[in-house]
């Protein structure tokens, strides 16, 4: 061992010798290039698995494995209508491992889909996206779409029925906006048929930009989070008693102290939320060696154990090779897009461009609209907010159903059968319930005069109203698309 | 130097702006022509115009499926027309027409995708979020003396083409 580590080429490569103390470790970490995304020194609070549940961690994890797979898949496959099908089924049956490559790929494509969004609701829901951290938020969304856009165009790739008429649905989803949607979708299927060159295109897009868009965002994503002191947390704890176990006001007046430890040459630059300011005392802290980097370690590990795990019980789906004369029936996205696909059974312009814009803009205009910080790092923030979120819920959950009863018997198509599609887009469950959300979070705040309680009302509505819409996609709509009850 | 600022033919605000500008267009300028390059100039799609068997062929009353351009070929007592089978909606290929029944009181099609119905004597969206009616193509005679159904001529709902 000796012999290995004491030696000029050794000690070129890492420059420190294996640290034995807290301080020679947070030396470490400080430079050395691929521990530097770290901080040196990390808040208890945000070690806590309850105050992040580690989702950003796993949406990462599953983001590496997906890159390692996927480079490999790529060795396999031929972006090309005559082979892609049958690269697949020679990954299943001929390529040593190949089954298993495919389906770790797949379900890990999944998994960060899920774990993205529970992410994105941890973040709301413990008040993270307040200022300073407004953008990362704004970026988070952003990172969110990239990984939906991500999996859409991974699906089409095996060119089986699911991606032939995916690339269909999706593409002519692309061409209602008005005056430049026909060009979008020459743009994306580089011509007027699926065919070739939009496999050929989906497969670029897939496997170079959507990535390096990825990378590129979420590189800044994981800056911000770094610049602006690691993983929000209760501002002085000791300012709301409730939260248990902090200083009092008055004690952690007393006990601030300037950043402890840490100079910088150019220092005068550092300024303004650098990790080690606020109102902390040092003890609150402890060095991210080992007592992050081994947390790391356990998720990375257990984001492997179960993906493996999974990939070995169950293949990832593959249906039959494109048929591009006769989609499948009932034709159904995966379960993230099940909530759209019903969405645009009422109006493809209002469900699959409108309401999604909007939603976009809505999500990334939260921190814009509160930015009171008093409660941020606390789950639901107060009392008043989990009570909010719940009166939220469960009025999304009740009213949807409600929405859809009376479209199939009193919606446009049903009273004036006639009508110019103008009504169908004006009028339909997807529109009046995007209204209605943003009139309650709007009457929210006028009646508490709490923009939290606002936001709370809007972002609870849109989790819920996802969730229900894909469930009803997932099991209440067969054949035709008709109402099934799941049982049938 | 300094008093260089009313000598010269521009001033350096002046300067700076052009210099600015010049920047802004050798970004914008080659982004454009990225844009536009990914628009095909040619592309190797199959033609608009199909050519199908004779006119004898059909009985009356039949109704066949065209599976490239994806329409069904009606033959009734007036004559012969063809109706799209790609829903206006999203574009999913529509089931086979089927007759009246309880819901719809004429033949009508249902879509898989997202549930439109349409019916089969115009075409017109009976349910469900299509915008427009189905397309229906003009059909002719080729000189050799068989039907030609052209995807890109559209005409009224009352056409016939007679033999």
């Amino acid at each position: 061992m000796a012999k290995l580590t004491e030696n000029r080429f050794w000690r070129s490569l890492f420059r420190r010798p294996l640290p034995d103390s807290d301080l020679d470790r947070m030396l470490t970490m400080f430079s050395n290039f691929f521990l530097h995304i770290l901080p040196a020194k990390v808040h208890r609070h945000s070690l806590k698995p309850g105050a992040t549940w580690g989702l950003g961690v796993i949406s990462f994890v599953l983001f590496l494995v997906l890159i390692v797979t996927g480079v490999l898949l790529m060795f396999f496959y031929v972006p090309s209508v005559e082979r892609a099908y049958r690269d697949m089924k020679d990954l299943k049956y001929v390529v040593s491992y190949g089954v298993i490559l495919r389906n770790m790929h797949r379900w890990a494509a999944h998994g960060m889909v899920a774990a993205v969004f529970l992410h994105m609701v941890r973040v709301f829901f413990t008040g993270s996206y307040k200022p300073p951290r407004e953008f990362n938020w704004v970026l988070g969304i952003l990172l969110w779409g990239i990984t939906l856009l991500l999996s859409f165009t991974g699906y089409l790739l095996p060119w089986d029925q699911l991606a032939y008429w995916a690339i269909t649905v999706g593409t002519s989803i692309a061409s209602y906006p008005p005056w430049i949607g026909e060009k979008i979708r020459v743009l994306l299927l580089g011509g007027n048929i699926v065919g070739e060159s939009a496999l050929l295109r989906f497969y670029v897009l897939h496997v170079v930009f959507l990535p390096m868009v990825l990378m590129v965002l979420a590189a800044v994503h994981f800056w911000r989070v770094r610049k602006d002191g690691g993983i929000a947390r209760p501002i002085a704890l000791a300012l709301h008693p409730v939260a248990g176990g902090g200083p009092t006001s008055a004690e952690a007046t007393a006990r601030f102290v300037p950043g402890p430890l840490k100079t910088y040459t150019l220092v005068e630059l550092v300024r303004g939320t650098s990790p080690q300011v606020g109102i902390q005392a040092p003890e609150e802290e402890v060095p991210s060696w080992p007592h992050l980097t081994m947390r790391l370690l356990i998720v990375f590990e257990l984001v492997l154990v179960v993906l493996t795990a999974v990939s070995f019980l169950f293949d990832a789906p593959l249906l039959e090779q494109a048929n591009p004369v006769r989609p499948d029936n009932p034709a159904k996205a995966p379960w993230y897009f099940l909530g759209i696909q019903e969405l645009v059974s009422y109006s493809a312009l209002v469900g699959g461009v409108l309401v999604p814009a909007i939603a976009l803009l809505g999500l990334m205009s939260i921190p814009y609209m509160d930015r009171d910080r008093s409660d941020q790092g606390i789950w639901f923030g107060s009392p008043a907010g989990k009570r909010a979120a719940w009166i939220s819920f469960l009025l999304t959950v009740l009213v949807i159903p409600a929405l859809l009863f009376l479209d199939s018997r009193f919606g446009v198509r049903q009273v004036a059968p006639g009508a110019p599609q103008f009504f169908t887009d004006l009028l339909n469950p997807a529109s009046v319930l995007t209204t209605l959300m943003a009139v309650s979070s709007f009457l929210t705040w006028r009646a508490t005069r709490s923009r939290r309680l606002g936001a709370m009302v809007l972002f609870t509505a849109f989790v819920s109203a996802y969730l229900v819409f894909t469930v009803i996609g997932t099991y209440f709509r067969g054949p035709n698309w008709v109402w099934v009850w799941p049982w049938q | 130097m300094s008093e260089s600022k009313k000598g010269g033919i521009f001033s350096r605000r002046g300067l700076l702006g052009i210099g600015w500008f010049s920047f802004i267009v050798s970004m914008v300028g080659p982004a454009l022509a990225n844009i536009r390059f990914l628009f095909p100039n040619v592309v190797y799609e199959p033609p608009s115009r199909v050519k199908l068997g004779k006119p004898e062929e059909y009985a009356r009353g039949s109704a066949t499926f065209v599976e490239d351009q994806r329409f069904y070929l009606f033959r009734d007592g007036e004559g012969f027309r063809a109706i799209s089978a790609v829903c206006t909606h999203l574009r999913c290929t529509i089931n086979s027409f089927g007759p009246a029944d309880a819901e719809y009181g004429e033949p009508h099609a249902h879509c898989p995708c997202h549930g439109s119905v349409f019916a089969q004597k115009d075409g017109r969206v009976l349910k469900g979020p299509a915008p427009v009616a189905l397309e229906i193509y003009e059909v002719g005679l080729a000189p050799d003396g068989r039907l030609v159904v052209d995807t890109a001529r559209r005409v009224d709902a009352g056409f016939r083409f007679r033999v």
